[in-house]
């Protein structure tokens, strides 16, 4: 599903973010990218949504090169990638329910396909009830549901988390994480960027290490 | 696609408008003061014009004619006239006319005529021409007439307002010209302002993988309605401060000629219309691909 190739990644200010990254995750895989801030699980991430493309090497999404992407074709690229925010990215000014339409709205769904897609995935998030409050009038754990119910609205084949559970207490956190392995267990390829030791521990999932911009371990139902 | 989804565009660019009612409302009033500017200059420089023109209009040629013409002399003279490009009007005096003129602008003093005999003064023909920098070149053909014995027409005087009326003509256009480039700089500022505040609405939008022109167009639409709001606001209030100043003018100085007619003011109005939509529609457009490339 994911692979990327002697990928390195240098910003403008000469900072290197990725130096030689070489990874597989195949189709339905849970995989977590851990390691200390500024360590590059960020772009890692935003690579494979196409936010930039790599400097040097080949970074290949669903079978698309996305350094040879036109930028037209993004839109579409990103409709199989779902993106759960730390900082939420939600629209204020809009409800629950909209917040989640408008998304469904943008990728062309009709009305119908809408309500009722929208229905199922706040069934999903447990959030079916608070359809027309606005976001800033939820929990901080509520808001990140709200956020993974956008990001798996339409479907898509791979669900991008960065540091879902990194605002939330315990309890909220582990929530958050029942919820993502039941979307990763429906068939979404997950890739989440995180801090938690605990819930990384409690997970045993593939475990990725990045520090300084190197993959430094690779463990299958491995710790943080 | 696009026009499948017109009436979405057209409700998100109304909610937007209401949701965030306080910024709207500050652009549109922003973008009024601007065109009102513009369009107070536009008046003035439509009436100058209009000032100018009649100026120019005044501008005639006199072809004082020998004593000794005779009647068919005189029709045929009046005939070539007539045909000779350029020219508005043709209008004969006579040598009692002539007389009976300046016997009345000379008024009281109208005895010291008693005291000639014969009237000496010469027939003419006052000769109005349509287009005021052709004046010499047509008064120079004329004094090659048959029984014309001298033509005037105030060459240096004239010169003197034909270069007046250029200058001003240019000096306005050059004024107008930066206001309409001034107007256009601030209108896209303002909207990039309004667009400015919703960035990241335009980034959640790309992220969840709407195409560049699904997320443009409800902001298009936003702009073109500030623009047009506006535009239509300052046309409101220019059309009644224009007409109470023109009858405030006309009271005080009554022969003033100033544009009054609805229809010649129509141009003006389309125009301001036009720049407020336009401007509005690409300020929007322009602000939009900024933020775009998440």
């Amino acid at each position: 599903m994911i692979r990327m190739f002697h990928v390195y990644k240098n910003y403008p200010n000469k900072i290197q973010a990725l130096r030689d990254i070489n990874i597989h995750i195949r189709k339905g895989e849970f995989v977590f990218l851990v390691g200390p801030t500024g360590a590059g699980k960020s772009t890692f991430l935003k690579l494979i949504y196409r936010g930039i493309i790599p400097t040097k090497g080949q970074v290949i999404v669903d079978g698309i090169n996305i350094a040879r992407l036109k930028p037209g074709y993004i839109p579409y690229l990103r409709r199989n990638i779902g993106i759960v925010f730390q900082d939420f990215k939600l629209l204020y000014n809009r409800t629950v329910y909209e917040n989640i339409s408008f998304g469904l709205k943008a990728i062309g769904a009709t009305n119908f396909e809408i309500k009722q897609q929208v229905k199922k995935v706040l069934n999903l998030v447990g959030l079916e009830h608070k359809k027309k409050t606005k976001p800033h009038l939820l929990s901080g754990g509520e808001q990140q549901k709200l956020c993974i119910a956008r990001a798996i609205a339409n479907e898509p084949l791979i669900l991008l988390t960065d540091e879902p559970t990194g605002n939330l207490d315990p309890y909220n956190s582990w929530e958050i994480m029942k919820l993502l392995f039941h979307i990763n267990i429906r068939g979404t390829t997950i890739v989440m960027a995180s801090h938690d030791k605990l819930m990384v521990d409690k997970a045993k999932k593939r475990v990725v290490r990045v520090e300084r911009g190197r993959i430094i371990e690779d463990t299958q139902r491995g710790i943080y | 696609m696009i026009f499948e989804n017109m009436g979405f565009y057209f409700r998100e660019a109304l909610l937007s408008f209401r949701r965030s009612a306080l910024m709207s409302i500050a652009a549109i009033l922003s973008i009024t003061t601007i065109l009102l500017i513009v369009g107070v200059f536009l008046l003035i420089s439509v009436n100058l014009n209009l000032f100018l023109g009649n100026l120019e209009s005044q501008l005639e040629i006199i072809v004082y004619l020998e004593d000794n013409i005779s009647k068919g002399e005189l029709n045929t003279l009046k005939n070539n006239f007539d045909s000779i490009d350029g020219i508005k009007e043709v209008k004969f005096v006579s040598k009692e006319e002539a007389y009976q003129r300046l016997s009345k602008d000379l008024g009281e003093q109208k005895n010291i005529l008693n005291a000639i005999e014969v009237n000496p003064l010469p027939a003419s023909f006052e000769i109005q021409i349509k287009d005021p920098k052709m004046i010499e070149q047509i008064a120079n053909r004329i004094a090659e007439f048959k029984k014309v014995e001298e033509v005037e027409y105030g060459r240096e005087t004239a010169e003197k307002l034909l270069n007046f009326t250029y200058i001003f003509r240019i000096a306005g256009m050059l004024v107008l010209a930066l206001l309409v480039f001034a107007s256009i700089l601030i209108i896209s500022n303002i909207i990039k302002i309004t667009v400015y505040s919703r960035r990241n609405e335009i980034e959640i939008m790309s992220l969840v993988g709407a195409t560049s022109w699904f997320i443009k167009w409800p902001f298009i639409i936003e702009g073109f309605l500030q623009g047009f709001i506006s535009a239509i606001l300052s046309i409101i209030i220019l059309y009644n401060l224009y007409f109470f100043a023109v009858n405030k003018v006309h009271q005080a100085i009554p022969f003033l000629p100033l544009v009054g007619d609805n229809l010649d003011l129509l141009p003006m109005g389309i125009a301001i219309v036009l720049l407020g939509s336009f401007v509005g529609i690409l300020g929007s457009m322009f602000s939009v691909g900024k933020y775009l490339n998440v």
